[in-house]
Parts: C-alpha cells; sequence; structure tokens
C-alpha cells in the first residue's frame, strides 16, 4: 500500500512540477510568517521579523531541493539531464565520438559473433532430457593405443545387466542403405539404435513414433525413423510420411516416425533403424561393433560410475583371457564427445577475442582521459557552482555508457553479419569428426544479453579511470592555470601511459597467437601426405548387401566399372580403395609376420587397411619404393599377395627385406605374400585427430580386390583437367553398369584435403583478423597518446626550436617518447605471450609454442609500427613555427 | 544559540515529529515550535530538515497532509498522524526506550 502511494505520489510530483513547486513555495511562505509572527510577540518590528525568519530558514531553493531529493522522481529528472548532457557533449566532438563507438563496435561486434558460436556449440543445451547425464562408454585398450574403441554385444549385455549406476542404458551402430525408388538412388548414411535408446536419450519425435520394445526382432524390424533434414529435402516434407514405405536396400520399410530438426545423434546420421543382432555377432565376444550410450542415475557421478564399470570390466577381463585382455572401459559424456574437437579451438578464439575488446577499451580510456583533461576548466567551474563529485563522476558514466551501448548496437550488427561468415567458415562436417551441424547460428536472447553486458562493462571500465581522473583534480588551480606551466595536461599521464604499454603488450600476445597459428598451417599445408591430391575425383559406392552377395559380384562390378571410367577421355588413371584417405572411414587389421609366435598382449602393429585396384597407386600418385604394385594376374585363382607401406614394413621387419615374405593379415586365414612397398600415406590427414586414435597413422596393408572384395568402394580418379568436370561422365559409367547403385560424396581430393585442415585454417584466419585489429587499435593508441603529449608540450618545443634545437633533436624527443612506451609493452608482452602460448600447443602442427623465430619476428614488426605511428605526430612538431609555439595556450 | 537538532538523526526526528502530531494535527511551523517548547530548547529543528522529513513522512504513509486555515485566518498545510503512524511511533518508542536504558546501564555499570 505504501509502495503504491510512494508511486503515484512520484509520478504525480513528476508531472505537475510547477504545482508541486507552488505548494512547496507556498508552504515555505507560511513557515516564514509564522516564525515572523511568533517573533513579532517578542518585540520586533514586521520587517525584522520577516528578515530574521527568512535567514533562519537559509535559502529556501536549498530547501526546496533538500525536499525534492527524497523520492526518486528527482534521481530520474537527474538522470535524464545526464544524458542530454552527454549527447549534446559527443555531439560536440564527432570526430572522437565516432572513433570511441567505431572502436568500441568492432570490440564487442567481434565478441558477441564468437559468443554466439561458442554459447550455440558449447553451451546450447542438447535437445535431450537432462543431457549431462548421458555418457558414451567405450572399450579402452592402452597398449594397443585405443580410448575409444567398441563394444561387442556379450560384453554389452553384462554391462547393462550388473551395472549399479545407470538406469538405462542402449547400443547402436552405423548402417549404410541405399534408398531407392525415390530419385536418383541415395547413399543413406542410417544408424540403427536398440530399441530403448530414444528413451535412454530422452526425446520425443516430431512427427509419429520411436520404435517399440519388440521392433528389433526379425520381422518387426523393418521400421524406420527419419531425419528432420531427409524428410525435407528426400521427401519434400510431405505431412503424410508416417506410414509410408520407403525401400532401403531392396527391402520395404515403414517410416513410422520424423525426429525433430534439433536432434542429430550422430551427427550427419540421415535415418534410424532398429538395432538387430547377427546372430554371427550374438556370441562373439571378440568382435567389437557397438556404440554404448547409457544415462545416469540420479545422483550419481560419472567418477562413480566409471568405478562401477571398471570393476566389472575387470570380471570380464578374468574370465575372458583370450578376447578382453588388457582392455579397461572409458567413460566420455555426450557433450563432450561431440563438441570435444571444436572446444579448444573456440575456447582460445574467445580468449582472443576478450583481448582485443581490452585492447579497445584501454584505446577508449586514452582518448577519454585525454579528453577529461582537456575538460578541467568546465570542471572547475561546475565545482565551483556547487557540483558534487559524485554528480561529476556520474555524468562522466554517463557518457561513456551513452557512447559504449552505441558502440554495442552497432557491435550486434556487426556481429550479426559476421556470425553469418563464421557459419561459413566452419564446416559442418569434416571427414567425419563429429562437429555439431550448425546450419545457422542465430542471435538469441542469451546473445543480445551478453552484447549488453558487454557494453555496459566496458561503458563502466573504461569510464571509470577518466571519470574518477577528472574529480581529482583541483578546481582552483585549473581555474588560475593559464596552460603555461608547462605542467598543464600531465595529470593522468601515468595512467595513460600505463593504458598504451597495455595496449602494446596484449597486441603482441595475440600477434604472437596468430603468427605461430600462421606457420603452423604452412607447415600443415606443406607436408606431403603421401599421394598428391591435385587433379583426382573422388567418389563412393556402397554396394548394398541384398544386391551382391557374392565375391564374384563385386569383383564384377569393380573391374567393368574401372574399365569404362579408364577408357573415358580425360582420365588418366581410376582406382578403388576401401577407405579413401581423408575421408574419415578407416578400418584396421592387425598384421603379423607369419610363423613368428604370437603374443596378443604385445603392441602388434594395427595399420589400416585397404583393398584396392591395380590402378589405385598410380590414380593417387602414391610412389613404389620397392617390389611392384598389384596387377590384373593378382586375383583368386594365383597366390595370395599384400603391399605394405614403408612404415609398416619398417615396423614389422626392421632389418629386413620385405619382399617375398609372408604375412599373416587378420580376417584372412591364409598367409600372404608381401610384393611391393609403397609410400605411406596419412590416412587422416595431419593435424587432425580422431577421436579413438591420437596418433596420426601411416601405416597401412594392402590387398587386391579381385582377392578381397569389399563392399564400400571409392573410388581415386586422376584426370587430366578439372576433376569435377569429369564427375557426370563417371557417374553414368556406374549407373551403365549398374543404375540403381547410389554414389555419395561426389568432390575432388583437393576439396576433401582442404576440408580436413578447414578448422586450422578458420582459427589462423580468426586469430590473425584479431591481431590485426588489436595491433591497429594499439597504433592508434601509441599515435594518440604521442600526439596528444606533443601538442601539450607545444610550448616547450618551441623555446628549444627558438634556442637553437635541430629537426631531428625535436624528432628525438617526441619519437624517443613512443619508443619508449612501446618498448616496455614489447618486454611485457613477450613475457606473457612467452607464458600463454602453452594453450596454443594443441592445435599447433610442428611449430613449438615458443618459436624463436616468431618470438623475434614479431616485437621487430610492432616496433616499425609503433615507429610509424610516432612518426606523424613527430613530423607535425618538427615543422612548427617556433614564434606560433610560444604563444600556444 | 547552537542548532543541536542538526545532529539529530534522521529517525530520530522522524519519531519526534509523528510524537508531536499525536494530540492534533500541526502545520510545519507548528511542529517545529512545539518540538522546541517540549524539549525545553534542548532540539530547534531548522526548515532545511524538517519540510524533507515531512515529504519522507507523508511517502511512507505515516502522515497525512490538507490545506487548513490557521488561527490567524491564514492557509497553511496541516500535517495529520495516520492509524500506521501512530503504530509505527509506539513500535519506536518501545525500541528506543529499550536502547535508552539498556546505554544508561552499561554507562552507569562499575568496572
Amino acid at each position: 500500500m505504501a509502495l503504491l502511494k510512494q508511486i503515484t505520489a512520484a509520478l504525480r510530483t513528476l508531472l505537475h512540477r510547477r504545482e508541486a513547486d507552488r505548494e512547496m513555495d507556498d508552504e515555505l511562505r507560511e513557515f516564514i510568517e509564522a516564525s515572523a509572527a511568533e517573533k513579532m510577540k517578542s518585540g520586533l518590528r514586521r520587517e525584522e521579523a520577516l528578515r530574521a525568519a527568512r535567514v533562519e530558514m537559509g535559502s529556501t531553493e536549498s530547501v526546496k531541493e533538500d525536499v525534492r531529493a527524497v523520492g526518486w522522481e528527482t534521481a530520474l529528472e537527474t538522470f535524464w539531464q545526464d544524458i542530454r548532457f552527454a549527447f549534446r557533449i559527443l555531439r560536440k566532438n564527432p570526430g572522437l565520438s565516432t572513433i570511441i563507438v567505431v572502436t568500441l563496435a568492432l570490440g564487442i561486434g567481434a565478441n558477441t559473433a564468437i559468443f554466439s558460436v561458442v554459447n550455440t556449440v558449447l553451451l546450447q543445451p542438447m535437445p535431450y532430457k537432462q543431457a549431462s547425464h548421458l555418457i558414451t562408454i567405450w572399450g579402452e585398450n592402452k597398449a594397443r593405443g585405443y580410448d575409444l574403441d567398441l563394444v561387442s554385444y556379450p560384453d554389452y549385455l553384462e554391462w547393462k545387466s550388473q551395472n549399479r549406476v545407470f538406469e538405462s542404458m542402449g547400443a547402436s551402430t552405423d548402417e549404410m542403405y541405399t534408398l531407392t525408388g525415390a530419385g536418383e538412388p541415395a547413399a543413406i548414411i542410417g544408424y540403427s539404435f536398440s530399441p530403448d535408446f530414444f528413451d535412454v536419450l530422452g526425446i520425443s519425435p516430431l512427427l509419429g513414433r520411436t520404435f517399440a520394445r519388440d521392433e528389433d526382432q526379425a520381422g518387426k524390424d523393418r521400421v524406420a525413423v527419419l531425419n528432420f533434414h531427409l524428410w525435407k529435402t528426400q521427401f519434400g516434407g510431405d505431412p503424410n510420411i508416417v506410414g509410408r514405405s520407403v525401400t532401403l536396400d531392396g527391402r520395404a520399410y515403414a517410416v513410422i516416425g520424423v525426429m525433430p530438426q534439433s536432434f542429430q545423434y550422430p551427427p550427419s546420421v540421415e535415418l534410424w533403424t532398429p538395432l538387430t543382432i547377427d546372430p554371427g555377432y550374438a556370441k562373439d565376444r571378440g568382435i567389437r561393433w557397438m556404440r554404448v550410450l547409457a544415462r545416469l542415475k540420479p545422483g550419481v557421478t560419472i567418477g562413480q560410475a566409471a568405478a562401477d564399470m571398471r570393476t566389472i570390466v575387470a570380471q570380464q577381463r578374468n574370465a575372458y583371457p583370450n578376447t578382453n585382455k588388457g582392455y579397461d572401459v572409458n567413460l566420455v559424456t555426450l557433450r563432450e564427445l561431440e563438441s570435444g574437437d571444436v572446444r579448444p579451438a573456440l575456447l582460445i578464439l574467445l580468449c582472443a577475442v576478450g583481448l582485443v575488446l581490452l585492447v579497445a577499451c584501454a584505446n577508449v580510456a586514452n582518448l577519454l582521459l585525454s579528453r577529461a583533461v582537456a575538460r578541467r576548466r568546465e570542471i572547475a567551474v561546475r565545482t565551483a557552482l556547487g557540483a558534487s563529485r559524485s554528480r561529476i563522476v556520474r555524468q562522466f558514466l554517463t557518457e561513456s555508457i551513452l557512447l559504449s551501448l552505441v558502440g554495442g548496437v552497432l557491435g550486434l550488427a556487426i556481429a550479426y553479419r559476421g556470425v553469418r561468415a563464421l557459419v561459413a567458415m566452419f564446416p559442418t562436417t569434416i571427414s567425419n569428426l563429429s562437429i555439431p551441424r550448425v546450419e545457422s547460428i542465430p542471435i538469441d536472447s542469451w546473445v543480445l544479453g551478453f552484447a549488453l553486458l558487454a557494453s555496459l562493462l566496458t561503458g563502466v571500465v573504461f569510464g571509470l579511470a577518466p571519470a574518477l581522473q577528472a574529480c581529482r583534480i583541483n578546481p582552483n588551480d585549473s581555474l588560475k592555470e593559464s596552460g603555461r606551466s608547462g605542467t598543464s595536461g600531465m595529470q593522468g599521464r601515468r595512467l595513460r601511459s600505463a593504458l598504451v604499454i597495455s595496449e602494446v603488450a596484449l597486441s603482441l600476445v595475440l600477434l604472437t597467437a596468430a603468427s605461430l597459428m600462421i606457420k603452423s598451417f604452412m607447415h600443415l599445408v606443406q607436408t606431403d601426405l603421401g599421394f598428391h591430391t591435385d587433379h583426382v575425383l573422388t567418389m563412393r559406392a556402397f554396394l548394398p548387401e541384398y544386391k551382391y552377395k557374392t565375391d564374384t559380384q563385386q569383383i564384377a562390378f569393380g573391374s567393368e566399372v574401372l574399365q569404362r571410367i579408364e577408357s573415358l577421355p580425360g582420365v588418366e588413371a581410376a582406382g578403388t580403395v576401401t577407405f579413401l584417405p581423408l575421408s574419415g572411414w578407416w578400418g584396421t587389421r592387425e598384421v603379423l609376420v607369419a610363423g613368428r609366435p604370437i603374443d596378443p598382449a604385445a603392441k602388434n602393429p594395427r595399420p589400416v587397411w585397404g583393398s584396392v585396384s591395380p590402378g589405385y597407386f598410380r590414380a593417387m600418385h602414391v610412389p613404389l619404393l620397392k617390389g611392384r604394385y598389384f596387377t590384373d594376374e593378382d586375383n583368386a585363382s594365383n597366390a595370395n599377395v599384400a603391399i605394405l607401406s614403408a612404415d609398416l614394413a619398417r615396423a614389422l621387419l626392421p632389418n629386413e627385406e620385405p619382399i617375398g615374405r609372408q604375412v599373416m593379415v587378420q580376417g584372412f586365414d591364409k598367409p600372404r605374400q608381401v610384393v611391393g612397398v609403397v609410400g605411406s600415406v596419412y590416412q587422416l590427414g595431419i593435424g587432425v585427430h580422431q577421436a579413438g586414435v591420437k596418433s596420426e597413422v601411416t601405416s597401412e596393408v594392402y590387398v587386391p580386390f579381385a582377392q578381397a572384395p569389399s563392399h564400400l568402394l571409392c573410388f581415386a580418379i586422376r584426370t587430366n583437367g578439372d576433376p569435377l568436370s569429369l564427375a557426370k561422365a563417371v557417374q553414368r559409367e556406374i549407373w551403365a553398369v549398374d543404375k540403381e547403385q547410389a554414389v555419395s560424396f561426389v568432390e575432388s581430393m583437393d576439396q576433401l584435403a582442404s576440408e580436413t585442415m578447414a578448422l586450422q585454417r578458420a582459427s589462423m584466419i580468426l586469430l590473425a583478423v584479431f591481431a590485426a585489429l588489436a595491433l591497429a587499435l594499439a597504433a592508434i593508441g601509441i599515435y594518440g597518446v604521442i600526439s596528444y603529449s606533443a601538442s601539450q608540450r607545444t610550448q616547450e618545443i618551441g623555446v628549444r626550436i627558438a634556442l637553437g634545437a635541430g629537426r631531428g633533436d625535436v624528432l628525438r624527443l617526441v619519437i624517443g617518447e613512443g619508443l619508449l612506451l612501446t618498448l616496455a609493452g614489447i618486454l611485457i608482452g613477450v613475457a606473457s605471450a612467452a607464458g600463454l602460448t602453452r594453450f596454443l600447443a594443441s592445435m599447433l602442427y610442428g611449430v613449438s609454442a615458443i618459436d624463436s623465430m616468431t618470438f623475434v619476428a614479431v616485437p621487430i614488426v610492432l616496433a616499425c609500427v609503433a615507429l610509424a605511428a610516432c612518426y606523424i605526430p613527430a613530423s607535425r612538431a618538427m615543422r612548427l613555427d617556433p614564434v606560433i609555439a610560444l604563444r600556444y595556450e | 544559540m547552537t542548532d543541536s537538532a542538526t545532529t539529530l538523526v534522521q529517525g530520530t526526528l522522524d519519531m519526534l515529529i509523528l510524537k508531536t502530531l499525536t494530540l492534533e494535527p500541526l502545520h510545519g511551523f507548528g511542529i517545529s515550535q512545539r518540538i522546541e517548547q517540549i524539549s525545553r530548547g534542548v532540539f530547534r529543528v531548522n526548515a532545511g530538515s524538517l519540510f524533507p522529513a515531512f515529504r519522507r513522512l507523508e511517502r511512507a504513509g505515516l502522515i497525512e497532509s490538507e490545506w487548513r486555515q490557521t488561527e490567524n485566518g491564514r492557509r497553511a498545510k496541516y500535517y495529520i498522524l495516520t492509524e500506521s503512524g501512530r503504530k509505527k511511533l509506539n513500535a519506536e518508542t518501545k525500541e528506543w526506550s529499550r536502547q535508552i536504558a539498556a546505554i544508561a546501564r552499561i554507562l552507569e555499570a562499575r568496572g
């Protein structure tokens, strides 16, 4: 009730200002009258009594002010006055205001853009119920270097039934389907879930339903749930999609549901089917093929869960030494799995952009400080007229907050643009790395809030220093000052110098980081992958099992298609391989030298394997080091052969001649003779940490396609001209052999290579942009300070010139100051950079975090830029006419 | 004459004003006089403290105001104690007495 009264009273006073004022006047007048009447009783005359009464009260205005101060409406009025005044001041200095607003806009805009990305990729809640409780469970075999290994069915069953920490658990695996009957045959990346998997995740479908408990049984399992993207593109967003039949691998599946747009588990999967257990895999503990996801019981931590799982796995180790020896378990939260690859890059960028904002703030603070000192007369007058210190501080703060809010709004516009550019730079899939698909990064309320907060904070941060500085100015001195004292403007000099030094230091750190990234990227680009990426057309085909049941069928398809492709004009060489390098797909097999005793716990080489056609190596320009490539004679009727990569040969047979030796390749009963050694290839690319294998794989073992066909064929076709120009022709040849064969991932090897480095490239470019921005800002800062300092010392310089100082002396005087500041900044910057760049180490390739060349070159560059920034004010000072200078005030 | 009323804490002044209004409504000068009278000249409150206090009390709903005719035929703004004002005064008086007694005890304690 009292609150309401307060508000209404305040509003009434605001609106009827004059009436309230008049009422106040009346009341005070009556008070004086009554007081005078009282005094007259003791004998004073009326005029004297009135005067005495007025003197007692003091200034009527003052009393009215005090009364007005009660109640918040005055604060509001004062606030409004402050804002209007701030506007006027800022408009009087359009140049300065513009520089400040633009500087801030860039700083805040860059920050907001990066924050949007970070928010969407790292912080955005996943569309699952209580996503923080979702844990993926992997096998771990330290001896063999696996930390994210798949799981076998019998192991999974035991995990599910014996654990005490999870409330639910599900399994999944990837599938490849060929979709026919709806336009061109399409290769669909599918995923099969155990029926309760969707429940473990805790998400409801957009349309229809997800799997029922019994739909993993044969006969009931011909159901599919579609991805939102697939539904929209392949099926045109058909509202009656539920119940429709689709043909996958020649079999009819009923569509039972569509998932919402936000659901992408795992990224780039288009379709989900129920997980059925192949009877061959059901009992084999050694075949590891499943991915396990589980939901923690409420209140259980991941540490506790890991401990529980470890005991279960230990029991399995003891009970089944043949298959489980050396295996442990690894638990990773879903969040980390999905964003882990991008997280370090994003965090580094966030820090970098924060530094840029700091530099911007320092710059602006500097500018405002100089201006505050220039306005000292104004402040002196206002103080003399009765303005309180807090009022002046408030005034300055209002100005800076206003500037930063305008800068923030502009920055938001910049961010909007910037985010779109960022999305283009961060690709959605990089050779199967799980980067969450981000079609668009929204500017949502979180981001807006962040921008607003950043604006306000910067306003306060850089406004406070000048504001407090302004107050420290003694009004007496300012009023008496004539400007000739020579110490004018020296107030706050230390603060300004400190700001410039910190700007230089911060830019140095950023520049060093950017240079390291650039150097690392150059290394990356120049490292030989083991094959040539230019002029190679690639595409992938997955032969559906229902059609290509026998080896003969697969071999026939392969050879016929290759024959047709090779006869196309413009094709130099063509070949197929199971797993195309840089595609992100890979498989490994153990390789042993035949005849040597087997040690199950030893770190036997487990190279990437590939089933290749004879023309493959020539198409990819993989060099032959020893022996020979495969030929058409290496087929099913002749001896089993194999080719090793140089690294594998070195690992298996370090000091012996590999050609002619027999090796056992896992999956093949009979030994194979080594007929050739080829150059090693970076199967996964360089500087790329593929989940599951931390080291870069360069060991490969190859077998001829004619002896060991696979359903997966990746084509590598070397062309004379632009590889993509032949894409349609090659596809036509494939369809000439089988018109229902889906072909996917049609791209040039160069494109693929570029994609694998996309993350590095994006980080490098962004970091370089930020560093350049910081450098520009620091240069402006130095320019500003030196320029101001020189103008303050105009008289002194005039005196010196008049006394005979030469141009060179003046130059040295002005530049000397600038260089001193720069030097100090560089020293601090180098020291900080040396300590901070270690956080960059995980993203650097072939470059140490304290690369000496970089640490020497960058300060030199910075010093040169600083020198250039000092030069302009210095040359101006040099050209001073001493007569004018001496009269300067 | 020393204006020791200026050392009166805000809250105390408020309480005194409320007290003076318990008997009958008064105008501004009347309140100032009454406080001076009752305190036998110890407290003299000037206009600069009184009027902000009036507004404060009015905003808090402890007093009301209306323009009336004085004995002299002039118009003045009279302040009236409200019900909640009366309650607040009782509460404050009790608390004040409690504190005074405690201070007295401390000051008279031996050792």
